[in-house]
């Protein structure tokens, strides 16, 4: 059983699978879209997993412990996207023990399935170019610029910009 | 992505979850049930400290092959300095704790697959060699004491 009070040290084996249930799969996606290949995200997600069994005290709200792996997901996926880049993180960066991104919410398949139907809506070259790298996740820039006839160094800005168009039609929508 | 619009990586998962693309792999969902096994009850959480610029710009596990990354941790009055070099795609650890251990203290140096038991030396020193690459963490267990265990630390090529 989940405990009720306000901590996890109480969490049992069987509660802690039904954590890994509901949230393994959002932890995934987080990781892959961060940019990280199969193996990093795999460490990523098992790092917030031992970032949450070294933390279960310091955790103040079990309510919100979703967000919170989503949270701690992201940061360890951060920090391995910037190391595979030869970078060296600020060990600063990034807090110890994450404090949850009210964003983190979105990360829901159902949330996925309205932005669908907002993405088939929206004019091209975003349409095709969202639906592409959602769809294919290991898709190389190279790849997506022949596929839609677009310079490979304009795929990255292109992306961002028709992610913005997105969120912006979701946030009309609220 | 910078730490400060982490938006578009969301609502990316959340396209790709309705979508049903690229499902979470079984072994990633194994991994994260068996996490569970490696809680450590009673345990205090030694958190990395700066120790200067030749160690502390370290602290984050950067390393190339054959070249050591330097680590710091300090709690409940105890100091573990860990020292990983990658060798052949294998993890080598070596380090020290501080002060100088008592007769019955053990190191572990945990993998979430494996944990390999030393006995310090007088002078605090142990080493483990060829583990896994990925996260590692040590312990030290003291007799009648609280054992003390570094964070979970990511080594790889």
């Amino acid at each position: 059983m989940m405990p009720s009070e306000k901590t996890l040290t109480s969490l049992d084996q069987a509660a802690w699978e039904e954590l890994v249930t509901r949230f393994d799969g959002r932890m995934w996606a987080v990781a892959r879209a961060c940019g990280l290949g199969p193996a990093d995200a795999a460490d990523a997600v098992q790092g917030a997993w031992l970032r949450m069994v070294e933390s279960l005290d310091a955790i103040r709200d079990p309510e919100r412990i979703g967000a919170w792996l989503v949270t701690t997901t992201r940061h360890e996926a951060v920090r391995l996207a910037q190391r595979s880049r030869g970078e060296r993180p600020a060990p600063s960066t990034l807090p110890d023990v994450a404090v949850p991104d009210p964003a983190a919410s979105v990360v829901d398949a159902d949330y996925g399935r309205r932005l669908w139907l907002r993405l088939d809506g929206l004019a091209e070259p975003c349409r095709s170019l969202l639906r592409l790298y959602a769809l294919n996740p290991d898709a190389k820039y190279a790849q997506i610029s022949m596929r839609l006839g677009l310079p490979m160094g304009s795929i990255g800005p292109t992306r961002s910009r028709c992610m913005s168009r997105l969120r912006t039609l979701i946030e009309e929508e609220r | 992505m910078t730490e400060d619009d982490h938006l578009p990586a969301y609502l990316l998962a959340a396209l790709r979850m309705a979508a049903g693309v690229d499902p979470v792999p079984e072994r990633v969902s194994e991994a994260a049930r068996n996490a569970f096994g490696l809680r450590l009850p009673g345990g205090v959480v030694a958190a990395p400290s700066e120790v200067g610029p030749a160690v502390g710009a370290r602290s984050e596990g950067a390393r190339s092959e054959g070249q050591p990354a330097m680590h710091r941790f300090g709690a409940d009055g105890i100091t573990l300095d860990v020292e990983v070099t990658v060798t052949d795609g294998r993890l080598d650890v070596a380090g020290q704790v501080s002060p100088a251990p008592g007769p019955d203290d053990r190191i572990e140096v945990r993998t979430p697959g494996t944990g390999r038991s030393r006995t310090p030396s007088e002078t605090g020193h142990f080493a483990v060699a060829g583990l896994p690459p990925g996260w590692i963490s040590v312990v030290c267990h003291r007799p009648g004491r609280a054992p003390v265990a570094t964070r979970w630390l990511h080594v790889r090529d």
